[in-house]
């Protein structure tokens, strides 16, 4: 049981007001959230400075248009936020920001982190022709009965991760305690406690691991098992790998949203694997042909190597790839299966140092062999 | 009749321990398959994983990793990092159904020049059971 | 105007093959670069090619374009090529490899460009999800009928004999028959050594190409008036890109952005928060990522004057913003301001590397004429 805060509000009137409160309070500079001022108000994450503009805010709709963990991570990469500032972000999105920070690319000071119990996001596609408000009634009702949402990006739909790592505050959503009507922020820090301070509502005590949690955690699993052994990227072998990225345009749009992907020059991009007809030619000595560009699937499986170990499965990496790649799915698998190794959860546990930067002298015993001869 | 599979695999060495084992077993006229074409780095650690990868999808039949026993790494804690990239590549090829038989990775210490025929050796007949990397002639990689 | 002509009994796209198979046979190409059906048959990939056995499997014209074809040339030949490369391109792709030609990014020299009048190319991410269809959409564009291609490829009145050695007369073709026409003496000397006579009249051809050419161009005319209205002015235009998420997927498909690390993405655009936090102050809010304006605005002040209007940033949007009709107008406008064409000629000079002492005198306004009224008045 922890200490929560009830308000008389369904969760997003509630966040809305509340992030409001922090603006004329003075107890946030600005706030980080989903606000709808696009086209046929199209949503994308807005740094807000004037309550005024909140009215438009979405701060819990079911799209991620870019990995807020990301954003953070660019504010602060710099340096510290100089004043405080509130975010509302998904689970996975507060793990990238999380990693990042291990990767010493984001700051968490000041920074008040507001996540929530997450039935997952719908790819981009749906913005297209204004179709998410369809999808939002059975959405969430999907949440409430801690079912699996339909239509949700394919590592939402096996995300075991749902409920939020390293957050102030927590909004229940997923069979979210409580009637229809009002909300429940769970206070996991005394920096959440201060800023709810003089905002409305009843202190009460609640618990966020219900039956209904579990039950979608379960359904979640399954979802995972299915996922990674049903799908062209189960196991693919070179062959697979070589069907999976066959349409591959090298174009980069998967690294370039990856939040942990934090290189302002790729290495796949440097100089040093610049082309150079000595590479070609000793490449065309053993093959027919060879083709080009060059390297694609190099690159992801380099990428992987560099970044897999953190990769928190949000999926914006499949959601921009121009010929739909399941790379987010292909990536997460692998991710999963490495973080096993090192019983390793990305972003989850904010002291615990990133697995290929720390080592053990004793350990992975059965990897090189050390048979001394006689 | 077809020409026996002579595999190519690309070893990175590092300097301190296992390439000097290498010259080592050089001089001392130690015979065994010259399969491996061998890259001389300071240290293991200093092997981005993604050259392994490099190496795999540019055809090589197998790559061997080989650096100094685990606490007599010449810059004390570099191949304490080797194993670990090494368990990740290696849960990356498992997990991809890529043949982890094809990677290795040996502690060869400088004066062990008899290990870097037997670990080349072991490297090579395992290769030779897999046959040669389709990755050697894919054409869409 | 005079070509050659070839036999061509399975078609044009046969014919293409067969002069590539014996350019590498007969040692006039060191290696052949053409679109190939990637394994899974979901999509076309290029192929560098050095045996010819393997183009029975190319398909020099194929119904989409993934990898713009400038692009796939400068990400394996920026540094040079050894010996003759002969690559196949729509126009498009040959007209972008003179551009970057002319930008140092591609040795021109080293290669024989090889193209065919283009009937379009029908949307990319439909074709991946479903090649079937888009198999048959692309036999509509090959028998004239434009209702499956791209928007871009709709208004395109430049599909037709680009700067390329050699280029395959298809349009209206005979059965049976394919008509070559040489643009360069590099292109006259690939016939001669391949012992191709240039013997036959192409002039109902040239009639066939002028006809669909003007028709485009007013096609072209009308979209671009229309896109106009649509965006005229910084509103319209921030609702036209109001779904950009900033991936800049656009640029790295573009053959023209060569950069490797795009100025929009450097440290110049880095913000220390504090930068961050006074703008958003000032109107209240900030979208984040920022700047999706500076981004489009000023990647079409560093790349509008090379645009070739291919299409490819559209279709790798992921948002869906018609990115290439937008930089097609812009790109259009400034070059008519310089009269010059991208991708026209790779003699003809940049315009921002070449200047006249007397030119634009419209732009500048003259001291006397500005002031004296002033003067008079005080």
């Amino acid at each position: 049981m922890s200490d929560a805060l009830t308000i008389s509000k369904p969760p997003d009137e509630a966040l809305r007001a509340f992030l409001a409160f922090l603006l004329q309070e003075k107890k946030a500079a600005a706030v980080l959230t989903l606000d709808r001022i696009g086209k046929d108000a199209a949503p994308a994450y807005s740094l807000i400075t004037d309550a005024k503009e909140l009215e438009s805010a979405a701060p819990l709709l079911p799209i991620m248009p870019a990995n807020a963990g990301k954003l953070l991570a660019e504010i602060t990469e710099l340096g510290p936020s100089p004043e405080p500032i509130a975010a509302v972000l998904k689970p996975c999105e507060l793990r990238a920001l999380v990693e990042l920070k291990k990767l010493n690319q984001a700051n968490l000071d000041n920074l008040l982190l507001i996540s929530f119990t997450c039935g997952g996001v719908f790819p981009l596609a749906i913005r297209n022709n204004g179709g998410i408000n369809e999808t939002l009634p059975a959405y969430r009702d999907a949440l409430a009965k801690g079912e699996v949402a339909d239509g949700i990006r394919p590592t939402c739909r096996a995300c075991e991760h749902f409920v939020p790592y390293n957050a102030d505050l927590t909004v229940a959503l997923v069979g979210g305690p409580g009637s229809s009507g009002t909300s429940t922020f769970l206070i996991n820090s005394s920096r959440g406690a201060e800023a709810l301070e003089g905002f409305e509502g009843e202190r009460t005590e609640a618990k966020l691991e219900s039956d209904a949690i579990d039950a979608l955690r379960a359904k979640r699993a399954d979802e995972a098992t299915k996922l990674y052994t049903e799908s062209e990227t189960a196991a693919p072998g070179l062959d697979g790998l070589i069907s999976i990225f066959g349409r591959c345009l090298s174009c980069r749009a998967c690294s370039t949203v990856c939040p942990i992907c934090y290189c302002e020059l790729c290495y796949f991009d440097s100089v040093t694997e610049d082309p150079a007809p000595n590479k070609y030619e000793a490449q065309l000595r053993h093959r027919k042909a060879t083709r080009v560009p060059p390297g694609t699937i190099a690159f992801h499986l380099g990428r992987m190597t560099h970044m897999v170990i953190s990769c928190v499965g949000c999926g914006m990496c499949s959601d921009v790839c121009p010929v739909s790649i399941p790379v987010a799915t292909l990536f997460s698998m692998v991710g999963k299966s490495a973080d096993k190794v090192f019983s390793y959860v990305p972003g989850k546990d904010l002291d615990e140092e990133l697995p290929l930067k720390k080592y053990e002298v004793d350990e992975l015993s059965h990897l090189g062999e050390e048979r001394i001869e006689s | 009749m077809s020409a026996a599979f002579v595999p190519n695999i690309v070893g990175f060495f590092c300097n301190w321990c296992s390439y000097t084992a290498a010259d080592l077993a050089g001089v001392s006229r130690s015979h065994y398959e010259p399969t491996v074409r061998i890259i001389r780095v300071m240290c293991s650690s200093r092997v981005d994983p993604h050259m392994v990868v490099t190496a795999f999808l540019g055809g090589a039949d197998g790559v061997l990793l080989a650096g100094c026993h685990p606490g007599d790494c010449h810059y004390v804690t570099g191949n304490y990092r080797t194993r670990r990239r090494f368990a990740l590549l290696q849960s990356m090829f498992e997990t991809l159904g890529l043949d982890t038989q094809r990677l290795k990775l040996s502690w060869i210490g400088a004066s062990e020049g008899n290990r870097v025929g037997q670990v080349v050796t072991d490297l090579t007949e395992a290769v030779k059971q897999l046959g040669p990397n389709p990755a050697r002639e894919a054409m869409f990689l | 105007m005079n070509g050659a002509t070839v036999a061509a009994p399975e078609g044009v796209q046969q014919a293409i093959t067969e002069l590539l198979k014996r350019g590498l046979d007969e040692k006039v190409f060191g290696a052949v670069l053409v679109p190939a059906r990637v394994p899974a048959g979901d999509s076309f990939a290029w192929l560098l090619v050095r045996d010819s056995a393997v183009l029975d499997e190319a398909q020099p014209l194929p119904p989409v374009m993934s990898v713009q074809g400038a692009r796939a040339i400068y990400r394996f030949a920026r540094r040079g090529v050894t010996g003759k490369v002969a690559a196949v391109l729509r126009p498009c792709e040959v007209r972008a490899t003179v551009e970057l030609a002319k930008l140092k990014q591609v040795e021109i020299d080293g290669l024989v460009l090889i193209s065919m009048d283009c009937p379009g190319a029908v949307p990319l991410k439909a074709y991946v999800d479903d090649p079937q269809q888009g198999d048959a959409d692309f036999e509509k564009l090959l028998n004239g009928d434009q209702t499956p291609a791209r928007d871009i490829c709709k208004v395109c009145h430049l599909f037709s004999r680009p700067a390329s050695d050699l280029h395959f007369a298809t349009l209206g073709s005979d059965n049976g028959q394919a008509s070559i026409v040489a643009g360069s003496d590099q292109g006259r000397a690939v016939l001669k050594k391949l012992g191709i006579a240039e013997e036959s009249s192409l002039d109902a051809w040239e009639r066939a190409v002028a006809e669909r050419q003007e028709q485009r161009q007013q096609a072209r005319a009308e979209a671009q008036a229309t896109l106009r209205q649509k965006i005229a002015g910084p509103d319209k235009l921030l609702e036209t890109l109001s779904q950009c998420i900033n991936c800049h997927v656009c640029r790295s498909v573009c053959p023209i952005c060569y950069c490797r690390q795009c100025y929009f993405e450097s440290q110049a655009v880095l913000m220390p928060p504090e930068n961050i936090l006074a703008r958003a102050r000032r109107k209240g809010g900030m979208r984040l990522p920022t700047d999706t304006l500076l981004f489009h605005v000023g990647r079409m002040s560093h790349m509008s004057l090379s645009c070739v209007s291919c299409g490819a940033c559209e279709d790798a949007c992921p948002s869906s913003i018609p990115v290439a009709q937008l930089f097609s107008l812009v790109g259009d406008a400034t070059q008519k301001q310089f009269d010059y064409v991208a991708g026209r000629s790779v003699t003809e000079p940049l315009p921002t590397i070449t200047y006249k002492e007397d030119e634009l005198p419209d732009l500048v306004a003259p001291y006397v004429e500005t002031y004296s009224g002033r003067e008079a008045a005080s």
